[in-house]
């Protein structure tokens, strides 16, 4: 066991932060938007070849392309490309890509951007290309991009990947959301740091005071948590760790959301201000792959049996 | 990165459960380790047990071999604390003399020291009671009382008390912290035997389990200044070091999956383990023992690298107090039966459970740590 990176995953993660510095801020035309979606880094990401590091390094490799990415203001698309779609297909579909599932009429993460869907139907897995004059914008508050079907989609014009692809769907879907957890409460917890040591409250900075000290203490051990546990799980690439990842993950949003929030203040409200770019993308991660209680139940079904 | 065992490390680990399966007796779920491993019986089993385990090598495998051990690493200390705590931890008491007391003494003794307690400690009979917290003073060790005034003879006078001294009515030895001087740091560390004259001990009930809550009194007990262990007012760099060990020592988020386990069996014979509620309560719990696990691990990892860790410690400790103040809650919830008679396995958790969000640093203390160590954040006003 060794908790170190390698120097090839050191070399892998300083790629990123070197292609991801100029991303560090909103651009002029998405400033105060919920979300601004990096057309461009997506791009980038797909010709640098990142969205093969699952097939050429490896599970943990892939995941900490999606970790470093969640680190970023500006959104990307990069848990399907990055973890789900390798580990369900030979060749990989266009990107970015949308993971469906649920109510086909509901708005869905990702879709409005998305070339692809992987659409969950429950006994299938249905690869379908999406016509973007298919899909209408959703406007949220939540930082991602999200899209609506116009109309119901076709799932006859897609391809389907058979029964045995549903399961690893969902466990790859829940290593994807645990790592972009993990890498969105980095960046929220680190905001949150830099605030709470300079903004004073009663003649001193309110990172000083206990009752804030203790609460981040315990966001930061969260969020340590959440990222070994989405690395555990991608790299043991067994399904009942994803469960765990996922549990943990959308379990612990409530609390760093609130908490996060609660110390950044009003500000943190405005969306001239950076925290909900990662808070609300954290949000948006919560009901994902069906939620913590779901994950929870899949954890429990794996380890004790279905129940009766 | 990478997350596997060696196979080195499995053998170990097989040889571990090879040697408990062998040296446990029959009656050791039934009549020994219901008693908590602070009882008397569990103590007195301890030293059998544990001088067997050093018989084979076992019980201090990662001490350097000039000390009794063999040259083991961190993770061969971990994996048997794991072991050892699958079962009821056999050790007894003398789960921290192997973690902690050995190493500082090794660390910080003077070489009679050394000749005196490693070998004993590396033998597997000796019960040590460590003397911190007192009277009015838990987390604040720096406020302590108890003096131990210089004599002309160059021995100490030591008058004062300590409190919760878990083990000392069958310790041999205590690891004594004293006041030598008025600043707030002067604190000294003494290993002294229990049989010296001056000390009565007063053994309170209490909740969590028999031979835990305990009052030492030292009454003008004299001190040999060849006992003091470092120099005068070292105790804070020392315990600084030590504790580092104490606080991620117990595997209890390996325990707490056992016990889960058989909350959740419990639950199935008597048909409670279909509603969804019990059942996402349970997965959530095993998501927070295996995160308290990682990091548990992340420090393991660390401490193999570079002998010590820092700040992680206190990350790994609050991060299972937080799973395992869950378990218990579910224990309540679902299967309060293991304290009125139930599982026994269920209700030693739950009981040691009630001291070790105080014990070896409060949560808030951990949390103190946190927010200095890792967060970089000023002071508390």
């Amino acid at each position: 066991m060794d908790f170190d990176l390698s120097d090839e995953q050191l070399l892998l993660v300083s790629s990123l932060q070197s292609l991801f510095h100029p991303y560090g801020e909103i651009p002029a035309e998405g400033k105060g938007a919920t979300s601004y979606f990096a057309a461009d880094l997506q791009r980038k990401l797909v010709q640098g070849g990142f969205f093969d590091t699952a097939r050429q390094a490896g599970n943990l490799e892939a995941a900490l392309v999606v970790m470093e990415a969640a680190r970023l203001p500006v959104a990307v698309e990069a848990g399907a490309s990055a973890l789900v779609a390798p580990n369900l297909m030979e060749t990989p579909p266009e990107g970015p890509i949308a993971l469906v599932s649920g109510d086909l009429a509901k708005a869905q993460r990702m879709l409005s951007v998305a070339q692809t869907a992987l659409v969950d139907v429950g006994d299938d897995v249905v690869a379908l290309p999406i016509d973007p004059d298919a899909v209408e914008p959703v406007e949220t508050m939540l930082a991602a991009p999200y899209g609506r079907f116009r109309q119901p989609p076709d799932l006859s014009n897609g391809r389907r990947l058979g029964a045995a692809a549903v399961g690893k769907l969902r466990q790859w879907s829940r290593v994807a959301l645990a790592a972009e957890c993990a890498g969105a409460a980095q960046s929220a917890v680190e905001f949150t740091l830099d605030y709470v040591r300079e903004r004073k409250a009663f003649g001193q900075p309110i990172g000083s005071f206990q009752a804030v000290q203790h609460r981040l203490a315990q966001c930061h051990q969260i969020m340590r948590g959440l990222h070994y546990s989405a690395l555990h799980a991608a790299w043991t690439g067994e399904p009942v760790q994803a469960d765990l990842a996922a549990t943990y993950a959308q379990m612990h949003i409530q609390k760093l959301v609130f908490d996060l929030h609660q110390f950044n203040g009003a500000i943190g409200l405005t969306t001239e201000y950076k925290l909900h770019y990662w808070t609300f993308r954290l949000r948006s991660l919560q009901p994902e792959a069906g939620g913590g209680d779901a994950a929870a139940l899949a954890v429990a079904d794996k380890l004790w049996g279905a129940a009766a | 990165m990478e997350f596997a065992w060696s196979p080195e490390q499995d053998a170990y680990r097989q040889t571990l459960k090879d040697t408990v399966a062998e040296l446990l007796p029959d009656n050791w779920t039934t009549e020994i380790a219901p008693h908590s491993y602070g009882s008397k019986e569990q103590i007195a089993f301890s030293k059998s047990f544990c001088a067997e385990m050093a018989n084979r090598g076992l019980l201090v495998q990662q001490w350097p071999a000039e000390y009794g051990g063999g040259d083991g690493d961190a993770w061969q200390q971990w994996i048997l604390a794991e072991e050892m705590m699958w079962v009821g931890e056999p050790r007894g008491p003398q789960y921290m003399n192997v973690n902690w007391i050995g190493p500082a003494i090794m660390r910080h003794g003077s070489p009679e020291q050394k000749a005196e307690h490693l070998s004993r400690i590396a033998g597997g009979q000796v019960i040590w009671c460590q003397g911190f917290s007192e009277p009015g003073g838990g987390s604040d060790l720096a406020g302590m009382k108890t003096k131990a005034e210089r004599q002309a003879d160059g021995a100490y006078l030591v008058n004062g008390s300590k409190i919760w001294t878990s083990y000392s009515p069958s310790a041999d030895y205590c690891f004594l912290l004293a006041r030598t001087g008025e600043q707030r740091k002067a604190i000294s560390i003494f290993l002294i035997p229990m049989s010296l004259p001056g000390i009565e001990i007063q053994t309170y009930p209490g909740l969590v389990g028999k031979g835990h809550l305990n009052q030492v009194f030292f009454t003008d007990m004299v001190v040999p200044e060849s006992m003091r262990m470092g120099e005068e007012g070292q105790a804070w760099e020392i315990i600084t070091y030590a504790l580092r060990f104490e606080r991620v020592s117990v595997a209890r988020f390996h325990i707490g999956r056992k016990v889960l386990d058989r909350a959740v069996v419990q639950l199935q014979r008597e048909g409670r383990f279909n509603d969804s509620a019990v059942r996402v309560r349970a997965g959530r719990i095993v998501a927070l023992l295996e995160a308290g696990r990682l990091l548990s691990y992340y420090v393991i990892d660390q401490r193999a690298k570079q002998g010590s860790d820092d700040v992680n410690g206190n990350i790994a400790r609050v991060s299972v107090s937080a799973a395992s103040q869950e378990l218990q809650a579910f224990i309540m919830d679902y299967t309060p039966d293991a304290l009125t008679g139930g599982d026994y396995v269920l209700h030693e958790f739950f009981r040691a459970n009630l001291s070790s969000t105080i014990a070896a640093g409060a949560y808030e203390i951990q949390l103190n740590l946190i927010a200095q160590g890792a967060l970089n954040l000023p002071r508390s006003a």
